[in-house]
């Protein structure tokens, strides 16, 4: 679903991302691991048409991002690390503000809202103000604001920074079960237990590719007993 | 290919987002209402109430006739003198601003046409209200005469306005358009050329810079909502709101001041429309350019100081120099100004505007065309 040649980006001098390789197949969980500035949001943001890329090539549910970007659009969710919300308007007057950006009716994005708010138990929530629900709860109206137009590919940029292991369990059940519906999902995330989650990893280093592969792979190759360790191993450089 | 639904969600979106402010409604609804009644009021070149202090010397009937002219009139407010005073100690002292010195037998010579004599003397310190309080005296002293010389024999009135006032042309000055000289029919038309900016330029680069604060820019452009309909749902909120104010501010007009259009409303309203394309599309400009709100208060109050002082609204353009009236002549404001003023004052017509027409349009295709170019490579 996502293919990459050389990807790379800079910012003047600065090189966030230096020729990255990458291969990630439909109903795959990858996980984008690294050091803060290690290049996983810039990656992120090249591959959801945020940021072009200073050179090489991408294509996103097999469309070239470079002359097809607004089909990717279509094909894509996206949750930042600040989850881009309205705080002055109702739960269900995002989704459906999102939803119709999507060229979805207002009952239609309700609907397919539906069994998320049902799942994540914030139904009551539905006609309250954004600004007035608990922080944990933004958070996963922001997931499902990406997930409501039912994209092949879902990119959730640190998803689960902040919130309760609750809540961030309940996040990776619903991200293993976008994987097994055949959707393909790219994580960045800071936490190693949940790297162990993923089918496949990137550790990145200084905007190149450290290591990639699957957990199990990676700490068999270099010897360590968990991810927490590898990462300390590779994204650290210590 | 341009959605409907995405600009419809976005529209409701906007509107929930305006309705849901308090702050908003107030900026909306409030303060055209707060801005005419302040300016209606205060700025004016009216000159009313001006203290007169009268020095006295002949007190005879006709010298009391004289003052007993000047206190029916709301322009001036006589102040009581003493004899002992000057024109000096009077202006000095604050008491007067003017002072009418009648020098002793000034009924005598009145009487015997033998070119009875008035002094005026005017605190020239605020020289405005000195010139225009001057005019107001010459003008009552005159007719003051007529009517004394007419009451004793119109022959005489008929020699004296013949000879001596005007050297044989009897002069009448008619004012057009505003009679009265009112300073209110002035300013408000200009005040509503500035509301009209200040919505729909500022109010505008806020609310699309707050989208890039939040955060939901970002979000936007991961959405396959396009440039055009982010901005038409963005933006056809503060047009029409825009044009909302405008119908508040006319109204209050009329309600508080009497000040009526006198021309066609319907093209008052087809000259706003082109002219918001201008401050819509300068909105955009600034908000590409800004990357907080505060940043794009700065901008938005940069742009309006240049089109305020040199669009008109308290200082005439055509008084400038001329390196400044060419740069007033690149100032929307300026045109729409003009425009205004002739549709509410004079009661023009579209067809005499035709040129001004062509110069909005021209600055609104512009500033509309560039800033939606512009608008992608920030975002």
């Amino acid at each position: 679903m996502i293919r990459t040649v050389d990807l790379t980006k800079r910012f003047g001098s600065f090189t966030a991302v230096d020729k990255l390789n990458l291969e990630i197949g439909r109903g795959e969980i990858f996980g984008f691991l690294g050091a803060n500035g290690a290049g996983k949001t810039t990656t992120i943001r090249i591959l959801c048409g945020l940021t072009r890329p200073t050179s090489g090539r991408a294509e996103v549910a097999g469309l070239d991002l470079a002359r097809r970007s607004e089909q990717v659009k279509r094909s894509i969710g996206y949750m930042s690390q600040r989850f881009a919300l309205y705080e002055d308007l109702k739960l269900r007057e995002n989704l459906v503000f999102y939803g119709g950006l999507y060229r979805l009716g207002p009952q239609t994005s309700l609907n397919k809202a539906k069994p998320y708010l049902e799942r994540f138990a914030m139904e009551r929530y539905t006609d309250e103000l954004v600004r007035e629900i608990p922080p944990g709860y933004k958070q996963r109206l922001a997931l499902i604001c990406a997930l409501t137009h039912d994209p092949p590919v879902v990119f959730l940029d640190e998803p689960t920074s902040g919130v309760d292991p609750q809540a961030r369990r309940e996040f990776w059940s619903v991200i293993s079960d976008l994987a097994a519906s055949g959707k393909t999902v790219i994580v960045s995330t800071h936490y190693m237990e949940e790297a162990e989650y993923c089918h496949r990893v990137l550790i990145m280093r200084d905007g190149i590719s450290a290591a990639q592969g699957s957990p199990a792979e990676l700490k068999a190759a270099h010897g360590v007993g968990s991810m927490q360790e590898l990462f300390l191993l590779l994204a650290s450089g210590e | 290919m341009i959605s409907f639904s995405a600009i419809v969600s976005f529209l409701r979106k906007e509107f929930l987002q305006i309705l849901r402010s308090r702050e908003m409604l107030v900026m909306i609804f409030v303060f055209p209402i707060v801005e005419l009644l302040f300016l209606g009021f205060a700025v004016s070149n009216e000159v009313r109430h001006v203290r007169l202090a009268f020095l006295d010397y002949d007190r005879s009937a006709e010298s009391r006739e004289l003052v007993s002219a000047f206190s029916s009139t709301d322009r001036f407010d006589i102040v009581p003198a003493e004899i002992s005073d000057t024109p000096y100690t009077i202006l000095q002292s604050w008491r007067a601003q003017a002072v009418v010195v009648i020098p002793a037998h000034f009924g005598r010579d009145l009487n015997r046409l033998d070119g009875p004599a008035l002094q005026i003397v005017l605190d020239g310190v605020d020289g405005n209200t000195a010139t225009i309080s001057s005019a107001y005296c010459s003008g009552i002293i005159q007719s003051f005469i007529r009517k004394e010389l007419k009451s004793r024999d119109p022959r005489l009135l008929a020699m004296l306005t013949g000879q001596t006032l005007t050297g044989g042309v009897d002069l009448r000055h008619r004012m057009w358009f505003n009679p009265d000289l009112r300073s209110s029919l002035f300013i408000i038309p200009g005040i509503v050329a500035v509301l009209v900016t200040i919505t729909s330029m500022l109010l505008s680069a806020m609310s699309l810079v707050r989208e890039k604060e939040i955060g939901t820019l970002e979000q936007l452009m991961v959405t396959p909502v396009s440039k055009i309909e982010l901005l038409i749902g963005k933006l056809v909120p503060f047009w029409l709101i825009s044009f909302v104010q405008m119908a508040i501010s006319l109204v209050f007009a009329f309600l508080i001041f009497g000040v009526r259009p006198t021309g066609n409303i319907p093209a008052l309203f087809l000259f706003s429309n082109v002219y918001l394309f201008t401050t819509l599309g300068l909105g955009i400009f600034i908000s590409t350019w800004s990357s907080s709100q505060q940043q794009a208060m700065f901008f938005a109050w940069f742009c309006m100081v240049f089109m305020l002082l040199l669009g008109g609204m308290f200082i005439p353009v055509a008084n400038m120099p001329a390196a400044i009236r060419a740069i007033a002549a690149i100032n929307p404001m300026n045109h729409f100004m003009v425009v205004v003023r002739e549709l509410v004052i004079k009661g023009a017509g579209f067809h005499e505007l035709h040129n001004e027409f062509l110069i909005l349009l021209a600055f609104g295709t512009v500033c509309l065309g560039g800033s939606v170019i512009a608008f992608r490579k920030r975002v």
